[in-house]
């Protein structure tokens, strides 16, 4: 990614995220309905970027080596192995995967 | 104070760990070493960095990753109004505390703090320690990263999927949660198909914030 791009991207997340953790000191009478919600935001989205990343443009699933990988780092996640655990073996899974079967 | 960084101590190994895989990812990605850093400088927010990179590696444009990464750091308005009566100083220096406050940290606060009200200097103390070992991790990823070779036979693209499940996991304790979670998957799956990129997730979000409760 050149330079400039990844300036806008590193700006554009720091400004956002800077608004969203002054708001509290800012405005601290924003009712409690409304902050009480965003604990649903981050579920919501962590899965629906998991449904997007297993799915090609039509919606149907894709079956590439992404599948398993996802499928290992879901179970190991179930038996609360650590992030960085997870992550690792969903990519050595998927490098397994090509390097064996060409996928 | 010393119980304060006996408690963060665990979880500052976790965030260096975290970190250093965060960098390697990102110049995998092909993002300029340099705005790795300073992204974890400036966003300090590990779930929001790793989203947006997942969404630029996926091929999606840099308003789409800025708009996820954002959207799931929308829970620290939520988080900065409860730290803020404890935080000291005038509203400026207030939101600027309020910027240390993670996951961990804000969770170690409201562990040291009575109800309603978590503790200050834990949040400080704590954020400031975790903020330092999140850029060190992120920078020495940096620097290894271009060593380990091509992203792509490394397994480097299943990565990110592999850590969104990792990190949705812990988060699906009650019902809510797992409602929301569904919910989202269903919605983004379902606008996919004919909206451009960022809608699914636009949706996504909306479908969280209704299902929340």
């Amino acid at each position: 990614m050149a330079g400039p791009l990844a300036l806008a991207l590193v700006l554009g997340l720091a400004g956002l995220s800077y608004a969203m953790r002054a708001t509290g000191a800012l405005l601290p009478n924003l009712p409690a309905a409304i902050t009480s919600r965003t604990g649903g935001l981050a579920p919501a989205l962590l899965a629906a970027l998991v449904a997007i990343q297993l799915t090609g443009p039509n919606g149907v699933i894709h079956l590439d080596v992404k599948v398993p990988a996802v499928l290992v780092a879901a179970l190991l996640a179930a038996f609360r192995a650590p992030f960085i655990i997870c992550v690792i073996a969903g990519a050595v899974v998927a490098a397994l995967l090509r390097a064996v079967f060409h996928l | 104070m010393r119980q304060i960084l006996l408690a963060a101590a665990p979880i500052a190994i976790a965030v260096f760990v975290f970190g250093a895989s965060f960098g390697v990812l990102a110049v995998a990605a092909h993002l300029p070493a340099w705005s790795v850093v300073l992204m974890s400088a400036l966003v300090f927010a590990g779930s929001a960095q790793f989203a947006a990179l997942g969404v630029i590696v996926a091929g999606g444009s840099v308003l789409t990753a800025i708009f996820a990464g954002a959207l799931l750091n929308l829970r620290f308005v939520a988080t900065g109004i409860a730290v803020a009566q404890s935080l000291p100083g005038s509203r400026l220096l207030r939101s600027l505390l309020a910027q240390l406050s993670i996951d961990e940290s804000y969770a170690l606060s409201v562990r040291a703090g009575v109800p309603g009200r978590p503790d200050g200097k834990t949040l400080l103390v704590t954020g400031a320690c975790l903020y330092v070992v999140w850029i060190l991790g992120t920078s020495i990823g940096a620097v290894l990263g271009p060593v380990l070779g091509d992203p792509k036979r490394l397994g480097l693209d299943a990565a990110f999927p592999a850590g969104f499940v990792a990190l949705l996991w812990p988060m699906l304790s009650g019902r809510h949660a797992v409602r929301c979670a569904i919910g989202g998957a269903a919605v983004a799956l379902a606008l996919a198909p004919f909206t451009p990129p960022g809608i699914p997730l636009a949706g996504a979000a909306v479908v969280g914030l209704w299902l929340a409760r």
